[in-house]
């Protein structure tokens, strides 16, 4: 009879999942690609997340800590899924490593691929050393010290550029990364907090800052940081002679064109399909949305489900999502595979 | 060639030469209009510092731009250029000479409050509204306000002699607002005076009027008052 759970993918979703298949008394089997278990906040290094305010090595660390400590759950790492046979039920799952799992019900924790900055040249992300994408200020700001990497100078002014690769239909991505807002009015505190004599600018569009992410960090950063908001979507990022960047666009509600000079620009990046997902939708036999992420299935009653029975999802791989909903979901869908494996024993007896 | 959009334009960004010679070729005549850019090419990241000093523009910082106090302002409905959102956006930025355009309207808001009481973000533009009249008068952009020079005499005899000469302070305020002295509504007023008031009251006026003494013990009061309104003057302004 079968007693596992086979989870692909040890970002938060991932771990939670894990976590909550051993807490319900059934085996994990989880498979990572990486040589290191966390996903994108650990991968990436993220400094504090939102919005516990915890660093995500501390934070993330604890859900790493819990699924190693756990004799129910088995972890393998530096490893992919090459094969998944059978149904429902009875998977069978061959793995990069040579082993195989025999698994009631699979989730798929594989997240999403951060956008590459390189894809809008016309925002100077690898030609000029200033212009840095977020996860790269955050490791800056996780550093403790805030500077240009051209000449280490502390800059006067940085300018963070919301929606680089998303809402862009120039390059294909039609949807909102959904935590840029919030992580880039979070990124604005931390810049001013660590250089006082840093004024942060944030070019929008729209400020998504959803929920409660209102006051405690769009207006918080705003009211308390003087992070200035700028409405204007940025065409070009240039180098004036003496070596600062010109940031260009029209400012909106001015109706006039504006060539700034700035210090550091950051790309505030957003959240791709996991660029392996044609992949994986072959070898897990799982369709996908029209944008390239995991196709959801009905949720109102079929909740984490995909488009094949017994193969669950939750994450970032079904859509741009946030750490804490990537955890819920990553519990829910262990309650749904779990749910699986009991209905074989009631099946059976 | 006729720029049908003209317009649009600022006057001031419109140049047309007499004799234009561009790259060698003389294009005067069909082409001597040229449009200067109309490019914003920095931020003064200090003004909004500036503003917040004065008493109401303490929130200007808050601001989201919704327009909500656009929406609601008693001026803007009498002229749309009136538009203290937009100002108060022009201030977040430190958009100086902008604001500077504008500096024939600002000064109209009547302090009705309808923005202050419909904002979501507390910003409290009438507020803003009063210290960019200030600051465009101290800046010396605007004519002081009648109402500004009124109190600056009344408060220069005060200072200088701890009371104030009623007919010194309307001379001179007249004068400096550059009225007539003989004003017909004063002129009645002081023919009845003269019919009506005791001699003796008449005489000490006359002589307070001649002779302006101080209040008694005036000078050391006098000097401590002074002191005590440049410091706080320099703690709002730096
Ligand atoms: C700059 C930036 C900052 C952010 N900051 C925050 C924040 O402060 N707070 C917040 O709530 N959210 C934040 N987010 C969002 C956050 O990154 C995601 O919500 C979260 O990482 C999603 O977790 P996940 O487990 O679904 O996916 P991931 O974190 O992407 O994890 C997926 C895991 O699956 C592995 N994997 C992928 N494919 C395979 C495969 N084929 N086989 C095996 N393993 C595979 C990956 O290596 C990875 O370890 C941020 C996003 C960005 C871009
Ligand atoms: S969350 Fe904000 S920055 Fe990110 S894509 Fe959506 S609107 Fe743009
Ligand atoms: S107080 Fe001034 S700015 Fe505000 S609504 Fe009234 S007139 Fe308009
Ligand atoms: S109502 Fe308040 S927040 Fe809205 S534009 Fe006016 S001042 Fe700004």
């Amino acid at each position: 009879m079968q007693n596992t759970v086979l989870v692909v993918g040890a970002g938060p979703a991932g771990l939670s999942a894990a976590a909550s298949v051993a807490a319900a008394g059934h085996r994990a089997v989880l498979v990572e690609k990486e040589e290191v278990l966390g996903g994108a906040p650990i991968l990436s290094g993220y400094a504090r997340l939102i919005p516990s305010g915890e660093w995500a090595k501390d934070a993330i660390g604890r859900m790493v800590a819990r699924v190693e400590q756990d004799p129910n759950v088995t972890i393998h790492k530096g490893t992919r899924v090459t094969q998944v046979d059978g149904e429902a039920g009875d998977f069978t799952c061959t793995l990069s490593n040579g082993g195989t799992v025999q698994a009631g019900a699979i989730i798929l924790c594989t997240g999403f691929t951060h956008f590459d900055s390189i894809n809008k040249p016309e925002w100077g992300f690898g030609t000029y050393e200033d212009v840095l994408t977020t996860t790269q200020m955050e490791q800056m700001v996780a550093g403790g010290k805030i500077y240009c990497p051209s000449d280490g100078r502390t800059p006067e002014r940085v300018a963070i550029l919301l929606c680089v690769g998303s809402r862009d239909r120039q390059i294909g991505r039609e949807w909102c990364s959904k935590v840029c807002c919030t992580v880039s009015a979070n990124l604005a505190m931390e810049i001013k907090e660590l250089s006082p004599e840093t004024d942060v600018f944030i070019y929008y569009m729209d400020i998504r800052t959803f929920g409660l992410y209102e006051d405690r960090y769009y207006w918080k950063s705003q009211e308390e940081f003087k992070t200035k908001f700028v409405k204007a979507r940025i065409a070009e990022v240039t180098r004036a002679p003496d070596g600062r960047l010109l940031v260009k666009g029209e400012d909106t509600l001015v109706k006039r064109p504006i060539v700034i000079p700035f210090d550091i620009v950051v790309h505030a990046i957003g959240m791709d399909p996991n660029e392996e997902n044609p992949e994986i939708a072959r070898i897990f036999g799982v369709g996908l949305e029209k944008h390239g992420f995991i196709e959801r299935a009905e949720h109102y009653t079929n909740t984490c489900g995909t488009t094949r029975r017994g193969i669950y999802a939750a994450g970032a791989a079904y859509g741009p999502e946030s750490i804490d909903d990537s955890i819920s979901q990553g519990h829910a869908a262990a309650m749904r595979a779990v749910a699986d494996l009991h209905a074989l024993v009631r099946k059976a007896s | 060639m006729a720029i049908h959009e003209k317009s649009l334009i600022e006057p001031d960004h419109i140049l047309e030469h007499e004799k234009l010679v561009v790259d060698g070729v003389d294009v005067s005549g069909h082409w001597n209009t040229m449009i200067l850019p109309r490019t914003l090419t920095d931020y003064d990241d200090d003004f909004e510092k500036v503003i917040q000093r004065y008493p109401g523009g303490e929130n200007v910082h808050r601001c989201w731009q919704c327009g909500s106090c656009t929406n609601s302002c008693t001026m803007y409905a009498l002229n749309v250029d009136f538009n203290p959102r937009y100002w108060i956006y022009l201030t977040r930025l430190g958009l100086k000479d902008e604001i500077i355009k504008d500096k024939d309207i600002i000064w109209q808001c009547v302090s009705c409050n309808k923005c202050t009481n419909i904002c979501p973000k507390d910003v409290r533009p009438e507020g803003v509204m009063k210290a960019l009249a200030h600051w465009l008068e101290e800046e010396g952009h605007t004519e002081k306000k009648p109402s500004t020079i009124f109190d600056e005499e009344f408060w220069e005899q005060v200072e200088r002699t701890g009371r104030i000469e009623d007919s010194h302070v309307l001379m001179h305020f007249l004068r400096k607002t550059r009225q007539p002295l003989m004003q017909e509504w004063l002129v009645d007023f002081s023919k009845r005076m003269l019919r009506h008031l005791p001699f003796a009251h008449l005489f000490r006026m006359g002589w307070n009027f001649l002779f302006r003494p101080r209040t008694r013990g005036w000078g050391r009061t006098g000097q401590v008052l002074r002191e005590w309104v440049r410091e706080q003057k320099e703690a709002a302004h730096g």
